[in-house]
């Protein structure tokens, strides 16, 4: 009787943390599609760059995503549409003008054991709010967001159960559940424990990949967690190895010896496409280029004096008819481009498509004339670009893009700066009255507000401020929490954004990945970052 | 040779203050890093704040000071970038990966540039000279990262993967970079034997040393390459020095993780304090070799005496 007790006993102790955890025990499937998978197998993914950090809170920028989100993961979650959907969070609603209430996922634990709860993600809003570091005893970090000067209207948060969270703001912020839901969320007694540098290097979150090693500037090698809350990867190891050379990544994937490849050239696809071993995917991605011109009054940059010479909508409207898009995208994207009229990315939530800008340079050049800009008195236009940083096609389109201009009269100056320089001068305001500067602009964040924002308030990239009457319908935008009324308010903006037109909209781009056919289930997502749940490796 | 040393070592303090003085000055010039660490909707007044807290707002003389007071201690200070130590990271990469890269590409181009240069002039305007000047010609006219990425189609590739297309760590993965960084050298050296060794073997002691009965083989390797290798010494050092802080491209065509890459990514991304340590490293290698090339010199040639 003891005897049976006794193994009655041991049969609890050795489930009881299984069930605690609240962790159903995995039996990974054998087969996909009908296809025998390997779930030893390893994955080699190629990358252009290392990331620099694993902090999310230093930098989110399009390398660093890719890494900081396979282990770590925020309140919310993407589809591969690029749709918000539950992440840790299971729920997230307004429970009055000015508090947003979290419900959030039971049974999650960070990769060290830490459970994730309330306490947890009140730790992490002090952290992006940059409160508290004296009562929890923690280095302040250098971060790209300031979310404290960023949603200044936030103005505190508290615990209303062990899986509840409220965040109260000072006016009505509909998009709390994206800017605080999508950052990722790390874990309180590590970071305290081991400081944020250990965070930065020994990262621990609750993502689907535990990060195993990280050999700089080389690879990173990521184990999967068994114990992950949602739709686990179907194989057991991957390694994201750095290899900056695109012709060399082409060859490492037909040499077999990584399994996926991103940032494929458009006019390389074709060619590994024909390829039976290589499968080749795209999405369209939320990085957005634009030519930013200088639409500033004079009281707004250093101008000597002067306002923006492109400060009249006539003029930025023309440059926008006098650019061919659908030439951009077929003939230096391969296809692998959108034009899109909306100054939100078509990924992004509330986005409302724009009605295209025709390419039509005699209108161009009437609307220029209308603007007192004829051949006796040609508009000038002084274009910075950021040469050997967005890649060979961007390189290749801000030339055609000048030659585009040209046709209809500009007088453009080409001006390849290095991409510091470039960012100098927009951080400084030291454009010339008739400056202007190509760039791409990308985010973390799912809401149209992401890019909507944009205009609001003078920034690197804000060079053609709202008028008074954009910027009352953008604090509308800004203030309404009734989805369907502020979706309408939304596309509302983006039309009149579309006809006021403060940048030539060029092209969002599309990224294309190639990978082995052995790799099953890879779907690309508009985000910044891949994700490998559900991808199996064929055995 | 104790004076020697000693005069040496107190030009290379210079040496290495110059270099470090003229970097901190020069990369401060090419303007401000924080941009780089803030989102693309930053205020200036968020720029502004950021740069503060680097110390980027303090008086230049002022930041100078500090410098030089930390760089005898080898704190170079924190990569603005990665918030590591600078240099710690490139000792990270100097250490195994660059030394061993560039060891191997020497050893490449100066064993296999002897016998290819002695056999070149040996066999004057023979089919083995033709041969060996074609390669030679070959070698130093094709561009690193092109013949980089003919050797991984090559043997990545064409022929299932024989040699890894990229990476580091073994045997294996050396070869394909290695070969490629040493092409160039290999040919300079090969040319500069052959020339080397045609001016020495039309001299009086070398007829001397055969009308003594030497063998060929002695009068060749013992008497007339130890003189015609003087020059190959010093190019040895020079593109040993280019080997370990240059081989930029070999680098990233072959994703090797060596300082050059390190130190050239981080002048984009205006990382002041890595530029600083990895210049400092660089400085550092040259002023080295260029000593161990001089000591060379009277190993080579007794009769050059060092005061």
């Amino acid at each position: 009787m003891i005897r049976h007790r006794r193994s009655l006993i041991f049969l609890l102790l050795l489930t009881w943390p299984l069930a605690a955890a609240g962790q159903p025990a995995i039996t990974p499937p054998r087969t996909v599609d009908g296809v025998a998978i390997d779930p030893d197998a390893e994955l080699v993914v190629a990358l252009a760059d290392d990331t620099t950090n694993m902090d999310p809170r230093i930098g989110m920028g399009s390398i660093r995503s890719n890494y900081i989100r396979q282990v770590f993961e925020g309140l919310v979650d993407v589809d591969a549409q690029g749709r918000p959907v539950p992440g840790l969070a299971l729920s997230w609603k307004p429970v009055s003008e000015l508090t947003w209430e979290f419900a959030l996922r039971r049974g999650v634990t960070f990769h060290d054991g830490e459970p994730f709860n309330a306490d947890t993600v009140l730790f992490n809003l002090d952290r992006f709010f940059r409160r508290n570091f004296d009562k929890w005893g923690l280095k302040d970090v250098l971060a790209a967001t300031s979310f404290e000067k960023t949603y200044p209207f936030v103005t505190r948060w508290e615990k209303v159960d062990d899986y509840t969270v409220r965040v109260h703001t000072s006016e009505p912020a509909p998009t709390l559940w994206d800017f605080i839901g999508r950052e990722p969320m790390v874990p309180r007694a590590y970071t305290l424990k081991n400081g944020v540098d250990g965070l930065n290097d020994r990262p621990v979150g609750t993502g689907p990949w535990k990060m195993v090693e990280w050999k700089r500037k080389t690879s990173m090698v990521f184990e999967r967690n068994d114990a992950y809350w949602g739709t686990a990867p179907l194989f057991r190891k991957m390694r994201f190895q750095t290899i900056p050379e695109g012709a060399a990544r082409i060859a490492a994937l037909r040499a077999g010896q990584v399994g996926l490849i991103e940032g494929v050239p458009p006019f390389d696809a074709p060619a590994l496409a024909q390829d039976a071993r290589l499968k080749v995917v795209s999405s369209p991605q939320k990085l957005s280029c634009r030519l930013y011109l200088n639409a500033r009054p004079k009281d707004k940059y250093d101008s000597g004096g002067k306002d923006g010479l492109f400060a009249d909508q006539r003029v930025r409207l023309a440059l926008n008819l006098a650019i061919n898009k659908d030439a951009i995208v077929k003939k230096i994207f391969n296809g692998y481009a959108l034009a899109n009229a909306s100054p939100v990315a078509s990924v992004s939530y509330g986005y409302a498509a724009q009605e295209a800008y025709p390419y039509d340079p005699a209108r161009a050049r009437t609307l220029l004339a209308e603007a007192g800009f004829r051949d006796t008195n040609p508009l000038t236009l002084q274009l910075l670009f950021p040469a050997k940083h967005y890649g060979q096609s961007f390189d290749e389109m801000t030339p055609a893009v000048a030659e585009m201009l040209k046709d209809v009269g500009v007088q453009v100056t080409l001006k390849p700066v290095d991409f510091a320089t470039l960012l100098q001068t927009a951080s400084k305001g030291t454009l010339p009255p008739n400056g202007g500067f190509a760039a791409c602009r990308t985010g973390n964040n799912l809401d149209a507000d992401d890019y909507l924002r944009d205009w609001a308030a003078i920034a690197m990239i804000n060079w053609a401020p709202y008028p008074p009457e954009l910027m009352s319908l953008y604090t509308a935008t800004r203030r309404e929490v009734d989805a369907p009324k502020r979706l309408k308010l939304l596309a509302d903006l983006q039309r009149q954004v579309r006809d006021w037109a403060p940048v030539v909209a060029l092209y969002q781009e599309v990224k294309v990945y190639a990978l082995s056919a052995r790799v099953l289930r890879f779907a690309p997502l508009p985000e910044l970052n891949m994700d490998f749940r559900g991808v199996a490796v064929k055995r | 040779m104790r004076a020697f040393l000693l005069r040496r070592a107190l030009h290379a303090v210079f040496v290495l203050w110059g270099v470090v003085s003229a970097v901190f000055f020069l990369v401060r010039l090419t303007g401000d890093p924080t941009p780089f660490l803030v989102d693309q909707t930053a205020t200036q007044q968020e720029i502004a704040e950021a740069r503060t807290r680097l110390g980027l707002d303090r008086a230049l003389h002022v930041q100078y000071l500090d410098f030089l007071r930390s760089v005898p201690r080898g704190d170079f200070g924190t990569s603005i970038r990665e918030k590591r130590p600078a240099m710690q990271m490139v000792l990270e990469h100097l250490w195994p990966a660059t030394v061993e890269l560039a060891a191997a590409a020497l050893l490449l181009s100066t064993i296999l540039a002897i016998p290819l240069g002695v056999a070149s002039a040996t066999h004057k305007n023979g089919a083995v000279d033709h041969a060996s000047r074609l390669a030679s010609l070959f070698l130093q006219s094709m561009p690193s990262f092109w013949l980089g990425l003919m050797l991984i189609l090559l043997f990545a590739v064409e022929l299932g993967g024989l040699l890894p297309a990229f990476g580091s760590g073994s045997l294996r993965h050396l070869i394909l970079p290695a070969v490629t960084l040493a092409a160039a050298p290999l040919a300079q050296n090969v040319r500069l034997i052959r020339s080397g060794m045609l001016e020495v073997l039309q001299q009086d002691y070398v007829r001397t040393a055969r009308a003594k009965g030497l063998a060929e083989r002695f009068v060749i390797y013992r008497h007339a390459l130890r003189n015609a290798a003087i020059p190959v010494i010093t190019v040895t050092g020079l593109s040993l020095g280019f080997m370990l802080s240059g081989a930029v491209i070999i680098e990233t065509v072959f994703s090797w993780p060596g300082m050059g890459r390190l130190i050239v990514q981080a002048v984009p991304g205006r990382d002041f304090p890595v530029i600083q340590a990895g210049v400092f490293v660089f400085a550092l290698i040259f002023v080295g070799l260029n000593l161990i090339v001089d000591l060379l010199y009277t190993v080579v040639d007794p009769r050059v005496r060092l005061t």
